[in-house]
């Protein structure tokens, strides 16, 4: 069956129409978000992650009909000046690149819910996200380094 | 040292430049191949071989047919009277069809391919193939294999690619596909003489279980027919070879194929040779219709693997502690198909007594058919498992010997001018330099805490070599564009070890150009000129090389076309950040002035091009010695600080060091990414990653049951560490470096995990499982 | 092309509990569609049979927990997540909270569900060790009405539930933790966060008149063919090693482990007895540790903090930072 659905992705609301068995991964490349990937198809590796409501989702094991009406974000959409983006382009936490926004989008979530992860705090979160290449220690560094950047901020602003 | 190393002074050699593309990576821009805008294609399903080993007696499509939205059902036999024996293909043995024809060799193999509008009927269509087998015995072990029957295949068939295994072709009533074999010296009584002196012999039989790149990227070949020509984008480090495969194929000329590559997303040889090509090539060109094939994590397992290797080692030292002899039997399991095999067999074999000065040597190097899916190339090419044997053996040597490891590999270890085994001069290989260097790291030298409640402490360390790939081809193209940015031209692919950065770094090096001036443009056979492949850290130093010539040959022209402005002789002027001046007048002039007055034209380029081509003396076949075998040396050293919790039988890394002679660095943030990230991976084989078959079918071939280092893997502490012994005739001193680290891993983890709880593994991996039932075999003995 | 059609199970969106339950008793073979993690892996990887699946998701009510006379009641729908961050559970049934962090992956825990996870009926699965341990109930509504199922005769084999058919978990009830001694410790035998090879959850329950003695609770997890129980007396001033001892002794009557990649059975076997003895030395510890009596909802900052997997020490404890 095939439903029509709203589909509201970093901010930008669109009729889709969706089949039920469509997973959400298919349904946001097909629109053009193609920064959410498939890696292994079965929730494991994280290369597929989009945030909804901001809390982070395998798409590849989400049925698109779901998430009518949730706001989603993808790494493709979040704003130029991006903190985490900024932060990763810095600690040069990326090789491949393929796994990358998915890793952005964790630290997106964890900060949201913890200013100030600890180093064992942010591997947890990111357990569920492989970088063949190995870039662990420089992405760890870069969420890390946008944690001391919000502070930095919220600092300032209270001085 | 060498005079004209760091003649560039261009200010981007050396410096940490940015990955040209490091935004688009991070928000998710950056377009690989599934990514990439394309014509219309209808998808393509496999139905896969059941049987490890079988005759097809029937192969029914009809039902498959039958599904709505499928356009055509091919079978292999279909494809086979079309192409005839040229669907046979491979890089060193012309033996693996990209659908059975007449007989499965292994578990998985494509058997037919459903084409239709839409994965959906694609899928349901391929499950309605029918398939009568008729069962042939099947051989999983490789021992079993290079010992009789049953063959996997008829008779050899080698490429007519490499003109060395000729004599192979029509051999019968075998399953060893390759034989490489090393002689120098004596090692029976060069080995009885030393113990008879009162030296020690150590000998044991080693495993090394296959396992998969798995990068995270999946395979994607798509293709169409443009007239007469082919039209291909893949996820490919070879576009150049795919190119003259797909040729010889269809029997078409290489002007007539198109082979488009894109950023690939991780491969470490997974992606190389002939993988969904040859399939994706054929269906486009006899069915006439646009095709994209998309694999499955669960099929990508089945493309190729990293090849499961036994090797039955032995080696000798003298009284004094010098190795005296050593010796290597080594059986590759290369699968159904050899791909690459003979290859690794050879460049593996070569170096099978390790980084050591020692007279006599023996090696046999073998590969071998078995019924498993096909083994290829792997981030190190064989050499991790050949270094398995050679770096646990000297450690059990030194144990025997009395000798504290480190230092007895440091007495042992080849230096610059020694002569390797295989009879080449060594060169711009620093294998102290980097034993001394992880050594140092990681305190080896300082007290050790051993034990700590439940958890035993060990330190080890482990030192690597390898041949880098010889004979190659690499060429450049280079247009210095009017306004002064460059446009590089050539058939490398960044995979993620950065490779568009480290061209464009020695390509600015020349022409004292900045960051974000040159611009690679993405392998494009149409395009871009023929590059052997992008492999076996060969980029930096070959590519490099090409592009070095082409931008020293665009200076020249540059300093002769100012020279001609100036009215002075060219060796007056010189190329500044600035433009060009002449020394004699102090007249200047820009790049951009200089260009669109030559012109008399805005917008115009200027091109150079260079051919970079390395040449070796083949190896004897009886002896393997050659005075010439590889154009330079890889040499790195890992060294690590681990626990053992002998309860759980858990591993856990510390520290670990890892370094790599480079000759030089041409962007060190990418080297020490590239000296990292082969360690991570290095700890998933030591540990935990393998692929585990049953009767030929793979069991945990998905990532819920493939395992991969994630974060909470990382030991405490990695330090990179990067030596730099300048290569004589590298681009500024330069080598590669992708596989450096993770040759000798394994075997540091293993020797310190000797140290910590006194037990040697011959097998990895080392899992909790192991360690544990070793332990009590331990305590049950006492 | 109907064949096809008959392939791909039809997909119901019900609105209401009756729905459901009338969609399950008529329907031929249908799946109830929760947080949907396990059903869509088993539907890609072509071994879930059922002709229908019947997403619970627009039901109101079953994403709520309840704080009860007895503790809590934690709808079907509540994600994983939810039951490790919500600062109820954290409250009432701090090993709950513990034990359902240490599932998988953060996504996968904002996607699953607490009803699916129990009606998935997996072996290796975290969360019945520690339902198990606290004496949790399982809600089971049909057509005909609701019942209660003990968590310990929920499990009734290998992937086998008490659920009838027709039959969905609606909900999970968890009465309030009894005492703050309760440790959870899982063991992977490949990377570190593999799936479970062995799982143990350990409370330790005052009883007796003076309170003088120690029932010892277990669930344990990926030891047996499904998730076990077993609880033993222990006097109250036993040592510590004779508490292990028996635990062990106890334990290795019910482990029956599977083997696979992850190890064989004898293997297996000691790790799992390693896992028993990490988490009741854990509890243990904070049961013999001197504080002010502990009460209903106040479980002492230790309790919820300590973990004692060894190798993962400290990685769970990210609202510490607030």
């Amino acid at each position: 069956m095939s439903t029509g659905i709203e589909l509201t992705v970093n901010g930008v609301r669109q009729r889709v129409n969706v089949g039920d068995d469509d997973l959400l991964l298919e349904v946001l490349r097909r629109i053009g978000h193609t920064s959410v990937r498939e890696g292994c198809g079965v929730g494991a590796c994280g290369a597929c992650t989009v945030l909804a409501d901001g809390r982070s989702v395998s798409s590849c094991l989400a049925r698109a009909v779901r998430y009518d009406g949730v706001p989603l974000t993808t790494a493709d959409g979040l704003p130029e000046d991006d903190d985490v983006v900024e932060e990763f382009v810095a600690a040069a936490a990326m090789q491949c690149g393929y796994c990358i926004p998915g890793f952005v989008l964790m630290g997106h979530e964890l900060l949201a819910e913890n200013p100030a992860p600890s180093r064992a705090e942010i591997a947890a979160h990111l357990e569920g996200n492989i970088c063949r290449c190995g870039t662990y220690q420089e992405i760890c560094a870069a969420i890390e380094a946008t944690a001391q950047r919000r502070q930095a901020a919220r600092q300032r602003r209270s001085a | 040292m060498f005079s004209g190393l760091h003649s560039g002074a261009g200010g981007a050699v050396g410096e940490r430049w940015a990955r040209t593309d490091a935004r688009a990576k991070v928000r998710g821009e950056l377009r690989y191949a599934a990514d990439q805008p394309l014509r219309p294609c209808l998808d393509v399903v496999l139905h896969r071989a059941t049987r490890p080993h079988a005759l097809l007696e029937s192969v029914d499509v009809e039902d498959a047919l039958a599904v709505d939205g499928v356009v055509a059902v091919v079978t292999g036999a279909q494809l086979y009277e079309r192409f005839g024996d040229a669907l046979m293909t491979g890089p060193a043995f012309s033996d693996q069809p990209c659908l059975a024809v007449g007989k499965v060799r292994y578990v998985g193999e494509p058997v037919a391919a459903v084409i239709a509008r839409g994965l959906v009927p694609a899928r349901a269509a391929a499950e309605r193939v029918l398939v009568d087998y008729a069962e042939l015995d099947a051989v999983h072990d490789v021992d079993a294999a290079a010992a009789g029957g049953p063959y996997v295949h008829e008779e050899l068939r080698p490429s007519t690619v490499f003109g060395d295994l000729k004599h192979l072709r029509g051999k019968r009533d075998t399953n060893v596909n390759y034989e490489y074999k090393l002689r120098r010296g004596d090692v029976a009584a060069a080995g009885h003489d030393a113990v008879e002196r009162g030296g020690v012999t150590v000998r044991e039989e080693f495993w090394c279980p296959p396992t998969h790149h798995v990068p995270i990227e999946l395979p994607f070949t798509a293709a169409w027919r443009d007239g007469d020509r082919l039209e291909i984008l893949s996820t490919t480090q070879t576009p150049s070879y795919v190119r003259l495969a797909v040729a010889d194929l269809l029997g078409i000329p290489l002007n007539a194929v198109r082979v488009r590559s894109a950023p690939l997303g991780g491969s470490f040889g997974a992606k190389m040779y002939d993988r969904l090509e040859p399939l994706a090539a054929a269906l486009a060109w006899s069915q006439k219709l646009p095709v994209r094939i998309l694999a499955s994590r669960e099929e990508a397992f089945l493309l190729t693997t990293r090849h499961g290797a036994a090797v039955t080692g032995s080696m000798t030292a003298d009284a004094e502690g010098r190795i005296v002899a050593a010796s290597a039997d080594v059986r590759y399991d290369t699968g159904a198909y050899a791909d690459v095999g003979p290859r690794i067999t050879a460049k593996s074999g070569m170096v099978a007594a390790g980084p050591y000065r020692v007279d006599n040597v023996e090696v046999r190097s073998r590969c071998i058919y078995t019924n498993k899916p096909s083994a290829g190339p792997f981030r190190g090419f064989g050499v991790p498992q050949v270094t398995w044997s050679h770096e646990s053996l000297v450690d059990e040597l030194a144990r025997e010997s009395g000798v504290d490891p480190a230092e007895f590999r440091r007495r042992n270890l080849l230096r610059e001018g020694d002569v390797s085994a295989v009879g080449t001069p060594m060169h711009s290989a620093d294998f102290v330099g980097c034993l001394d260097a992880v050594t140092e790291a990681v305190g080896w030298d300082t007290p050790l805490e051993r034990v700590d409640g439940r958890l035993r402490r060990g330190r080890g360390v482990a030192v690597g070599i390898k041949a880098v790939l010889t004979p190659t081809i690499s060429n450049a193209v280079l247009q210095l564009n009017q306004d002064s940015s460059a446009t590089l031209l050539i058939s490398t692919v960044d995979m993620g070890q950065g490779s568009d950065t480290i061209m464009a770094q020695i390509a600015a090096e020349a022409l004292c150009l900045g960051e974000g001036q040159v611009r690679v443009v993405t392998a494009d056979t149409d395009v871009t000129p023929y590059d052997t492949i992008t492999a076996g850290s060969r980029s930096t130093y070959h590519t490099g090389n090409a592009v070095r010539r082409a931008a020293e040959a665009m200076r020249d022209k540059l300093l002769e076309l100012a020279a001609e402005r100036f009215g002075v002789p060219a060796t007056d002027v010189k190329l500044t950040g600035d433009g060009l001046v002449s020394a004699q007048t102090q007249e200047r002039v820009s790049v951009p002035e200089l260009l669109h007055g030559h012109f008399g034209a805005r917008g115009t380029t200027l091109t150079t091009e260079a051919n970079f081509t390395t040449s070796w003396v083949p190896y004897d076949h009886e002896t393997g010695q050659s005075e010439r075998v590889t154009e330079h040396w890889f040499a790195g050293a890992v060294a690590a600080q681990l626990t053992v919790d002998t309860e759980t039988g858990r591993v856990h890394v510390e520290h670990l060091a890892v370094a790599g002679d480079v000759g030089r660095a041409i962007n060190p943030t990418l080297v020490e990414q590239q000296l990292t990230g082969a360690a991570i991976m290095g700890i998933g084989h030591a540990l935990f990653d393998q692929l585990v078959f049953d009767e030929g079918q793979i069991v945990n071939g998905t990532l819920l049951d493939y395992q991969l280092p994630s974060v909470l893997d990382l030991p405490d502490k990695i330090t990179p560490i990067i030596v730099e012994s300048p290569h004589r005739t590298g681009p500024y001193g330069a080598k590669g470096v992708g596989e450096t680290t993770i040759i000798p891993l394994a075997p540091a983890i293993a020797n310190a995990v000797r140290d910590a709880i006194g037990i040697r593994f011959p097998r990895l991996p080392l899992t909790p499982e192991r360690i544990l039932t070793a332990l009590a075999d331990q305590e049950a003995s006492k | 092309m109907s064949a096809l059609e008959l392939e791909t199970p039809v997909l119901h969106r019900p609105g209401t509990l009756a729905e459901v339950c009338a969609l399950l008793a008529e329907l031929d073979q249908p799946m109830v569609y929760g947080g949907g993690t396990a059903v869509q892996i088993l539907l890609k990887q072509g071994v879930l049979f059922a002709s229908d699946l019947v997403d619970i998701a627009r039901v109101p009510g079953l994403d709520r927990i309840e704080e009860t006379a007895e503790g809590l009641r934690v709808g079907a729908m509540v994600t994983l997540r939810r039951m490790e961050t919500d600062p109820v559970v954290r409250r009432l049934a701090p090993l709950a909270a513990q034990v359902y962090a240490r599932v998988a992956n953060p996504r996968v825990r904002n996607t699953a569900s607490v009803g699916g996870n129990l009606a998935h009926g997996d072996y290796r699965l975290d969360p019945p060790t520690a339902l198990l341990a606290l004496d949790a109930r399982v809600e089971l509504t049909s057509a005909g009405g609701t019942r209660l199922v003990p968590v310990r005769e929920f499990f009734t084999g290998f992937q086998q539930t008490a659920l009838a058919e027709g039959e969905l978990v609606t909900a999970v009830q968890i009465p309030t933790q009894p005492s703050r001694a309760a440790a959870f410790a899982k063991l992977s035998s490949l990377s570190v966060n593999d799936w479970p090879c062995a799982s143990a959850a350990a409370l330790l329950v005052p009883t007796g008149r003076r309170r003088e003695r120690w029932e010892l609770r277990m669930g344990l997890g990926a030891l047996a063919a499904k998730p076990e129980y077993l609880s033993l007396e222990v006097p109250g001033g036993a040592a510590l090693d004779e508490v292990l001892e028996a635990a062990q002794r106890a334990a290795d009557q019910v482990i029956d482990p599977i083997p696979d990649v992850r190890g064989g059975v004898e293997f297996k076997r000691r790790l799992g007895l390693v896992a028993v003895r990490d988490a009741v030395r854990a509890a243990w510890d904070l049961a013999v540790q001197p504080t002010a009596g502990s009460t209903r909802g106040s479980v002492p900052e230790s309790a919820r903090e300590e973990d004692s997997d060894v190798q993962r020490t400290s990685q769970r404890r990210w609202w510490r930072g607030r």
